[in-house]
């Protein structure tokens, strides 16, 4: 088990901030106060707040927001962001046109 | 499958050197980079690097990205542009994407130098057009000749914030402030002294609270922040920009790592997410090493280094040199490496406020604050001596790897000593002859040639000068300070451009002698 | 940390969700243990989102229409978060005579347990959607099957059970369970010691290992299949897609991404030394799909693939789930093998196992997918 293991641990109540409407992810448009929203939906990792949200899952892959979501979810759940787990990397690394990608040359 | 003995990915400064390395050892090597010029983050880097002559010291950034094409070019490598590694496999299979198609390849080895990206911070505004990333600016200026913007408010005095500054006032952009919301200044003190001179504010303790307009930048506002970083109401600062530059950190671009499973961790003293190496850049996958900023947050010399103990260890791994012949290239290496990591600024001292020099002097806080030594603290140097006739002095005040000052010397008037992150100082006896081949040699822009009374009352400074346009002899305008300020008038009374001086100008200005230790740049 | 509960559920994967969230509704008090760092990490995340009957396997397809009859259409607002179910048919597309024949049986099996699922020609496909390639000549068609999105239907679940009183602990995995006078009681962990009156086993293919400390096996193995996701495009359509040469199946989703599943037909041999918590992709499979998707689709050939992933089906013996109780161990509740159609069925299976631990009985007959069906074959 790790420190996000228990997820009935008492993070306290959301409170709504100023700046909630700003845009964290750009490709998929995901805003600091959905991600903190999430986590108090109990979305404790950054795997679950990408398959909730959508974070970090368009064109650039989470080149320009991985670290800032990160850094979102660890505050508002009390810890370092480096307890965090950092998303999955997957293939390709760069967007690849359907035609490429079924083009192979062995 | 096609398969070559070691596969790099990445042509930059260490993917480069380690296909260099390797193939002089006589192993088959293929490069991939995604760009369409190879050379990485050097061919962006018009200023002279730090170092010994081991590290390229003095010479250019993307002189050395030259140089090291030839070498590879003269080594046999083969580089492949446009060539965008999509994906590394079980096996060491790699897919690369050229043109409209998915190429497979295996390596026997496989050395993945993919470099970094740039960090982003948020504030209100972030996203609008206008807010960009240092790198990016350099891109932009350096590669394709564009200037970013009329008005620049840097974000981040680390290394890359102060260079890219200056570079931007070189572009012709008018820097407005360098914020940081750390309390000191985190680059040397030489960078941030040649951009404070010219009169570009620092605010330490602050950051970037606005960024205004509605489709694009018009304006940003910075706020002082108190210890846990927050912004303090009421100490808000605007400037009219157009450009809000972004220089806070890099973060490795690890994700091949990663997705083929190697071991990996979250250390945020290599800025992020990070393979486990050994000290050779093997990774937990037998014949897959990391090398550069991809296994950790460093520099261009440092990665070169790392490059080349990479492409030695696949070479023996490939059986291409004996487990002796290893060991001896990587203790010179590695030698070559401790002493770039050596001094203030060594990985091991990070955040640390570090007080004394090595030399036992108070280190200047107005540096670390404001970006320049104050009057009055930079007598204390050793570099800063007062002589009859014309003398170097310079404002090296804190210890750095970097020694070109004391080869450039024709005369043997400067030393640094034994170590190469000594502070500098002028030898007993030397005769300097007003050459001008320290001020040109010194990376940081820390050496004058002062004559502190040629006659009628005045001193001549020389000071080196790399903007455009080039002042004239006769030109009447401004010494200023090295907080930026103006101090008095000064006249331009020689302008020197030598070959040998590589671009940087030597700029000689008459200033009435008071001003001698004092006037150490030229506002026309 | 309380460590009892009514049902102690191993597996926080869509079907662990949903079975907590319907105990928990129920009043049952729920500790669901997850072995990965995060909810939902096996086929749950790693599916193609079909919501189907047709296709499906008579013994399992009672569940897929209770569930599509009673439970799909309200789950967005039961659950208070769109899970992005559409419910605008299913079309298993067929390019040859004998993808017909596969076809045409699949669609005779469906029709005699009453599903509404016929067979068209190629110009009705092109009706239904009209991207589709000259190839096609002929699908079978369901117009009540249809698709979510697994990932977020999983969370949803795992959401709403939390808020519920559902205790969740991730990154903790089970090595066995033990009887205690009679019955399945505790369930020992590698951090902690947990103890249920019903221990539920929904673990995928770990199941088999923390079943067989109380001797059970399910014959089932595990197959990886990849998935690919591309940059969002235009709306095309909204059916759910499948091939009877099983080339790829998917959707497009209502990010506007089209999501497809499928293999190069290699994958036993993937030797899958994949990165933490992820199994590893292989080189030749995503291309082989965007092979066959263009087949279909040749309008989708500039669409970016942005993501693939890889994931292990619990493929059972004989095609269908395990589910239920098992007589000769008190106590435990069994659901695994859903050998790669598992998420459709999902909340039909949550809800029915439910009712079965806290009634006793079931609405759907889960009786042919018991544990004690299988018998050697002579």
């Amino acid at each position: 088990m790790n420190i996000l293991s228990d997820r009935s641990r008492d993070i306290g109540e959301f409170v709504p901030a100023e700046d909630d409407d700003m845009l964290i992810c750009r490709c998929e448009e995901v805003t600091k106060g959905e991600i903190r929203k999430a986590v108090h939906d109990g979305m404790w990792t950054i795997t679950e707040i990408r398959r909730y949200l959508r974070t970090g899952m368009g064109l650039c892959q989470g080149q320009t927001c991985a670290r800032l979501v990160k850094g979102i979810i660890a505050k508002e759940l009390g810890i370092s962001p480096a307890e965090l787990e950092p998303a999955t990397a997957r293939s390709p690394m760069r967007p690849v046109e359907m035609r490429v990608m079924g083009n192979e040359e062995a | 499958m096609k398969r070559y003995e070691l596969i790099v990915v990445g042509a930059g400064p260490s993917g480069l050197s380690a296909a260099i390395e390797a193939a002089k050892c006589g192993v088959e090597v293929i490069v991939f980079d995604e760009n369409e010029k190879p050379g990485g983050q050097l061919f962006k880097q018009i200023h002279k690097f730090f170092g010994s002559k081991e590290h390229h010291a003095k010479v250019r950034g993307f002189k050395i990205g030259e140089e090291l094409l030839r070498e590879a070019s003269d080594a046999g490598v083969e580089v492949v542009l446009n060539a965008t590694v999509t994906g590394l496999y079980q096996n060491k299979e790699i897919t690369v994407r050229i043109g409209d198609a998915i190429h497979h390849y295996k390596g026997d080895t496989i050395i993945i130098a993919t470099g970094a990206a740039e960090n982003m911070v948020t504030f209100p505004g972030w996203t609008l057009p206008g807010v960009i990333g240092a790198g990016a600016a350099q891109t932009l200026m350096n590669i394709h000749g564009i200037q970013p913007g009329k008005r620049v408010l840097m974000l981040g005095s680390g290394n890359v914030g102060l260079v890219v500054s200056f570079q931007l006032m070189q572009a012709g952009c008018e820097v407005v402030a360098v914020a940081d919301a750390a309390p000191r200044i985190g680059g040397y003190g030489v960078h941030a002294a040649k951009v404070a001179r010219t009169g570009v504010p620092f605010y330490l303790s602050h950051t970037i609270t606005k960024a205004h307009g509605t489709d694009h930048v018009t304006g940003v506002t910075i706020s002082e922040v108190d210890s846990s970083f927050k912004p303090i109401a009421g100490t808000e600062k605007y400037f009219d920009v157009d450009v809000i530059c972004i220089a806070v950190g890099l973060s490795p671009m690890s994700q091949l790592f990663k997705m083929s499973g190697c071991n990996m961790e979250d250390n945020p003293k290599k800025g992020g997410q990070v393979p486990i190496i050994d000290s050779y850049g093997e990774t937990s996958q037998k014949g897959v090493f990391a090398a550069g900023d991809v296994s950790g947050i460093e520099e261009a010399s440092s990665a070169m280094i790392e490059g080349r103990m990479a492409g030695v260890c696949a070479a023996q791994y490939l059986g291409y040199c004996t487990e002796e012949e290893k060991e001896n290239k990587l203790k010179d290496l590695e030698k070559d490496l401790d002493s770039l990591r050596q001094g203030m600024f060594a990985p091991s001292n990070r955040g640390k406020l570090i007080e004394k020099t090595d030399e036992g002097i108070d280190v200047s806080m107005s540096l670390l604050t404001k970006g320049f030594v104050s009057d009055d603290e930079i007598e204390r140097f050793p570099g800063v001596t007062h002589k009859v006739g014309v003398h170097p002095v310079m404002e090296c005040t804190q210890n750095i790897p970097c020694n070109p000052c004391q080869d450039a010397c024709p005369k043997g008037c400067i030393s640094i000593g034994e170590n190469i992150t000594n502070l500098p100082f002028v030898t007993d006896g030397s005769q300097c002859i007003n050459c001008g081949m320290c001020v040109a040699s010194c990376s940081g822009q820390a050496i004058f040639l002062v004559d502190e009374d040629c006659g009628d009352g005045y001193a001549s400074i020389t000071l080196p000068y790399e903007f455009l346009p080039l002042p004239k002899i006769g030109d009447v305008g401004s010494g200023l300070g090295r907080n930026g300020e103006r101090v008095c008038e000064a006249t331009v009374v020689n302008v020197k451009n030598l070959k040998a001086f590589d671009h940087t100008n030597l700029l000689t200005i008459k200033v009435p002698k008071e001003y001698a230790m004092k006037a150490r740049f030229f506002r026309a | 940390m309380d460590k009892k509960a009514d049902v102690v559920i191993i597996g926080g994967g869509v079907i662990g969700c949903a079975a907590a969230y319907y105990l928990t509704k129920r009043g049952k008090s729920v500790i669901v243990i997850e072995a990965s760092d995060n909810i939902g990490n096996g086929g749950s995340s790693r599916n193609g989102g079909g919501v189907r009957q047709s296709g499906r396997d008579p013994r399992e397809l009672p569940l897929a229409m209770y569930g599509i009859e009673k439970l799909w259409p309200n789950l967005s607002q039961e659950l208070g978060v769109d899970c992005e179910y559409h419910k605008d048919g299913n079309l298993r597309l067929g390019k040859t005579q004998e993808h017909l024949k596969i076809l045409q049986g699949l669609t005779d099996r469906a029709t005699a347990c009453g599903l509404d699922v016929r067979m068209i020609d190629a110009d009705e496909v092109k009706k239904i959607n009209p991207y589709l390639s000259d190839e096609v000549i002929g699908a079978s068609w369901c117009p009540t099957d249809g698709h979510a999105n697994p990932l977020v239907t999983t969370l949803a679940f795992y959401r709403k059970a939390r808020q519920q009183g559902a205790k969740f602990f991730t990154g903790e995995k089970v090595l066995e369970l033990r009887k205690v006078k009679g019955r399945v009681k505790k369930v020992i962990a590698e951090d902690n010691v947990y103890e249920g009156n019903y221990v539920l086993v929904a673990a995928g293919y770990e199941s088999r290992d923390i079943l067989s400390s109380v001797g059970i096996d399910v014959p089932m193995h595990k197959e990886l299949v990849e998935c690919l996701v591309t940059e969002a495009q235009p709306h095309m359509f909204n059916q759910m897609l499948g091939t009877a040469e099983a080339d790829f199946y998917g959707h497009q989703s209502d990010h506007g991404s089209f999501v497809f599943g499928g293999s190069s037909g290699m994958e036993l041999d993937n030797l899958n030394k994949g990165a933490k918590n992820s199994p590893s992709n292989a080189a030749i499979t995503a291309p082989c799909e965007c092979r066959g998707i263009m087949k279909y689709f040749p309008d989708l050939k500039d669409a970016k693939i942005v993501r693939t992933w890889a994931g292990e089906q619990d493929v059972c013996k004989d095609g269908v789930p395990v589910l239920g109780f098992v007589d000769e161990v008190p106590g435990l509740v069994v659901a695994c093998g859903f050998t790669g159609h598992g998420f459709g069925i999902a909340p039909a299976v949550g809800e029915q196992l439910s009712r079965l631990i806290v009634d006793g009985e079931t609405d759907v007959d889960l009786t042919p997918l018991r544990y004690d069906r299988f018998k050697a074959k002579i």
